[in-house]
């Protein structure tokens, strides 16, 4: 491996080369700092205004082209052709996904999830009975990584999860053939809007079940439904605690009592819902946790939700204003729900999730017309997902090239995957995989629920995109020839190109700064 | 809703105000000069992200009141065995997985301000975040980083010094996050990724393949210049960090543990080190950001061992490793999160999000073996909203006196950091003279 040695006097000019471009770049232009509006000036030459349109609609509404993809948009308009993925992505919402056989086990029927999980923790409680050293072998196992051949060991079932999650996940956003492309993305927004972390123990399993069936189940649906069904999956129940917040005093089987956890009910109006300036107080945080008490898994249930009434505090509640009166019976899991559609509903909501969906498919900073535009168009249509969407691929601005995204990692690693063709093939994913991690944005792997940030302050570091070139070389070699990228790339990127081993070839073109915006 | 869409800053504005600054600075009665040794200070930060739970971390023991609180979450009062809190003084001891931590207070390297925070009362993590990192309570609008900002002051300061001026090398490093708001704005910084990652040169390690890409990147454009800042700053990076011995030394055992503990407290040990090797490679680097995961422990958190314990452990393991690196008469470690938890336990063996919570500062200059501030204790009565500790001391005001006694800078500086923050005398005794 060439080290650098300042002494070569080559070495040394590229060095002082490479300095004074740094000093350029502080004194004329920054990365761009939060809130600041990013550098307009495309890196891109001359590209027709028909093909960026092209490259936006399909890196947007999808992770990028492949060649079937290209000669599809070629054949109509971009605008049209948007419009067309929108009906196509709403009808495959409604239908099972494509898993393959040895994923099925992600979208099992929770009670078989549970009983996994069940089965995992008896095998390792067995193993610690024997001994420690047998406990800590059991953790290396021999079993390579995305090798799913063979039967499934107990003791490796939450792995395995795991492990199968990603697989499938980065299939369906790759391979346009088996997952509509705008239905990938649309999942990845509800899914990074109503995030669950697959590092926590007991969520593990669940969420390959909870993308499948919250998310994307309700991706162009009513978002009340959606956010319903997210409140009562038991990756979203045990992510946030509320499987165990409970009225306060609620006696536990051993003789212990139990009670109240804030974290579900305050993330579900910070987050899910109305915004942190959404005009609720700690009050209504406690309350509406109240008013969930009893809401909590149920292993044995088709639906994984279980409401215990014993633990439901019974007493009169009031969240922003809305009552619930002292209750009896099983009145207490309706005032859940109540309470969870009201806060869907609200004008706050709208207003929250109509500017970070324009953040996630239009510009860092979007317009506030656009947003206003959007939260008018989500209050009046009920939440409906599909309308709202509607909106936006006929605004002025999602077509306007001002409008500039950087790609995240997730952007930039799903588009070389979805370029290259090579998933679920084991090696591309492992080094996706490891890609993702490294760059700080490992899969299902955000702890906090605010979900990962999307915009270019947070992804577009130095070091970071020499990162992105290490993952597109080694995913080159991989590919077959990927001339369909080349008709929406610059002179200067092609000539550069052109000038290379075939070898490097694949690579640069995925490393190229055309490929980092989308 | 947090008003993404209305910059509240010009970043045009800013240059001028460091440009401005810059030529004050050079003025004879410049306060940064190289002999000045109060301002050769290096400062690292330690931020624990999601709320660490102070009262278990530095324990008020002497506080009935805290064992009424957390009926099976408080940490035993000290009675010598293992298990329990290690009594530091009359009030307060440490959690018995801080036990690292232990000498480097009696060495009176080590201080707490107990009841330190934010004076906005916002419960949410991320707004309370976003204050701590742009230096402006209150403020859920877009702005630069306050250690972004700090970093350009150092980088004018040495340019004012060296005759060379014109290079604009980072000043402030930041280890494991994309791109934290902290250090976000206009001045370059140095962000190298969390882990093993960051020592490798990847496909700039092959003169060929490092030829081909740079020339897909050898325009005037942002991008291709930011790719070719990173590609220099990796270089080095991964070459200084492969090269250096101690940096090595790490066991393969801890590096795995580390490098799978990735965004957790378990990868700051890791993190630590490379955050210490390049800082003493580089000179230039005066300001480090670490940070770390997994304090938010709404259940089960555990008491003297659990969850919560084993990050403690990871915490104490991580700051004996910055101790090390950072012993030079002004290098200041400071290690807070950006609000405390409930002073009572919740229904589930946890805790909420609350308000006050402790700070720590670790160095030489620091009035160590001692807490500093107010403290009131958790009687109902003296409780933020009946619940939480209060904040008696703006974390602003505690990190004023850091930058005032280690890194040279004058209260208007400051006050260009913190806008409108106030300097508070009870925090006076902080640092020694």
């Amino acid at each position: 491996m060439p080290k650098i040695n300042p002494a070569e006097p080559t070495r040394r000019h590229a060095l002082r080369h490479i300095a004074s471009a740094a000093t350029y770049f502080v004194g004329s232009f920054a990365l761009p700092s939060r809130g600041q509006p990013t550098a307009t000036t495309p890196p891109v030459g001359s590209i027709n205004a028909e093909r960026a349109d092209q490259w936006r609609a399909l890196s947007r509404l999808g992770y990028g082209p492949t060649a079937s993809l290209v000669q599809t948009i070629e054949s109509t308009s971009p605008h049209a052709w948007a419009l067309q993925q929108l009906a196509a992505a709403h009808r495959a919402s409604q239908m099972p996904p494509v898993v393959a056989s040895d994923l099925q086990d992600i979208h099992a029927p929770l009670p078989q999830i549970f009983e996994g999980v069940q089965r995992e923790r008896q095998a390792r409680a067995a193993i610690k009975a024997q001994s420690a050293a047998a406990a800590n072998d059991a953790n290396d196992a021999t079993r390579q990584r995305l090798d799913f051949s063979g039967p499934v060991e107990p003791l490796h079932f939450n792995r395995l999860m795991i492990e199968k999650t990603a697989v499938w996940r980065l299939t369906s956003c790759s391979r346009p053939e088996l997952e509509n492309p705008l239905l990938a993305r649309m999942t990845e927004f509800w899914f990074n809007h109503l995030n669950v972390y697959i590092g926590k123990g007991p969520v593990r399993p669940f969420v390959g079940h909870y993308l499948i069936n919250v998310a994307r189940a309700h991706a162009f649906g009513k978002f009340e439904d959606l956010l319903l069904a997210s409140a009562r999956h038991p990756a979203m129940l045990h992510y946030l605690d509320q499987a165990q917040s409970v009225a306060n005093g609620t006696r536990t089987a051993q003789g212990g009592t139990r009670g109240l956890n804030e974290n579900y009910a305050r993330e579900l109006m910070e987050l899910h819902t109305l915004g942190v300036d959404g005009g609720y107080t700690q009050t209504d945080v406690r309350e509406l946790a109240r008013v969930l008490t009893g809401w909590t898994i149920g292993p044995n249930m088709p639906d994984g939700f279980r409401f215990l009434l014993r633990a439901h505090d019974s007493a009169s509640k009031k969240v922003l204003g809305h009552s619930y009166p002292e209750s009896l019976f099983r009145r207490g899991e309706a005032e859940g729900e109540d309470a969870i559609r009201m806060l869907a509903r609200h004008p706050s909501t709208a207003r929250r999730l109509s500017l970070r969906l324009a953040q996630f498919f239009v510009a860092d900073q979007p317009s506030p017309a656009l947003v206003k535009h959007l939260g008018q168009v989500f209050l009046e249509s009920g939440g409906d997902i599909r309308t709202w969407m509607q909106a936006l691929l006929e605004s002025v601005d999602f077509w306007d090239p001002a409008n500039r995204l950087f790609k995240t990692p997730m952007d930039f690693a799903c588009s070389v995957l979805t370029a290259t063709q090579s998933a679920p093939e084991r090696k591309s994913l492992l080094l996706t995989i490891g890609f993702l991690s490294g760059a700080g944005q490992p899969l299902h792997g955000w702890q906090t629920p605010d979900g990962y940030k999307t915009d270019a302050a947070t992804w577009l570091a130095p070091e970071a995109l020499t990162r992105r070139a290490d993952y597109a070389m080694q995913m080159g070699k991989q590919a077959d020839h990927l001339d369909f990228l080349l008709p929406f790339f610059s002179d200067a990127t092609r000539q550069s190109v052109a000038q290379e081993r075939p070898a490097l070839r694949n690579g640069l073109l995925l490393a190229s700064p055309d490929g980092m915006y989308k | 809703m947090r008003d993404d869409s209305n910059p509240s800053f010009h970043r045009r504005d800013f240059l001028g105000g460091l440009l401005a600054a810059g030529s004050l600075w050079a003025t004879p009665a410049a306060w940064a000069q190289s002999g000045n040794r109060s301002a050769d200070g290096r400062m690292v930060l330690v931020f624990l992200r999601g709320a660490y739970d102070g009262l278990s971390a530095f324990v008020p023991y002497a506080d009935p009141a805290y064992y009424a609180l957390r009926p099976s979450i408080a940490i035993a009062a000290p009675d010598g065995t293992a298990l329990t809190t290690l009594r530091l003084d009359a009030t307060f001891g440490l959690h018995p997985a801080l036990a690292p931590l232990e000498p480097l207070w009696q060495q009176g390297v080590l201080a707490v301000v107990p009841a330190a925070g934010s004076p906005d009362a916002t419960r949410s993590h991320f707004d309370a975040q976003h204050h701590w990192e742009i230096g402006q309570p209150g403020n859920s609008g877009a702005a630069r980083g306050w250690m972004n900002t700090l970093s350009g002051m150092r980088a004018a300061t040495h340019e004012a010094q060296a005759p060379t001026a014109g290079d604009a090398r980072p000043t402030a490093l930041g280890v494991g996050e994309a791109n934290p708001q902290i250090l976000a704005g206009a001045a370059p910084v140095q962000l190298i990724p969390r882990g093993q990652a960051a020592t490798r040169q990847g496909v700039l390690g092959d003169t060929r393949t490092r030829e081909a890409v740079m020339k897909l990147y050898a325009g005037q454009d942002a991008l291709s210049q930011a790719f070719r800042a990173g590609a220099d700053s990796r270089m080095q990076t991964a070459q200084t960090l492969t090269a250096d011995p101690t940096d090595n030394a790490m066991g393969s055992k801890e590096m795995q543990a580390a490098n799978n503990g990735a965004g957790t407290a378990q990868g700051l040990l890791l993190d630590a080190q490379h955050l210490g090797t390049l800082m003493r490679r580089d000179r230039n680097l005066r300001l480090g950001f670490l940070s770390a995961g997994g304090w938010d422990t709404h259940a089960n958190q555990g008491a003297a061992a659990g969850a919560l314990a084993n990050n403690l452990g990871n915490l104490a393991a991580a700051l004996v490793q910055l101790r090390r690196d950072f012993s030079e008469p002004n290098d200041v470690v400071v290690v807070c999160s950006e609000f405390g938890r409930t002073s009572a336990e919740n229904g589930t063996r946890g805790t909420d999000h609350g308000h006050g919570n402790a700070m720590w500062l670790m160095g030489n200059r620091i009035q160590g073996g001692r807490w500093h501030g107010q403290w009131t204790g958790l009687a109902s009565g003296n409780l933020h909203e009946g619940r939480d500790l209060p904040v008696y001391h703006d974390f602003r005001a505690v990190f004023a006196q850091v930058l005032r006694g280690t890194q040279g800078l004058k209260p208007a500086d400051i006050d260009r950091l913190f806008p409108s923050f106030a300097w508070d005398n009870a925090l006076d005794t902080l640092l020694k003279s």
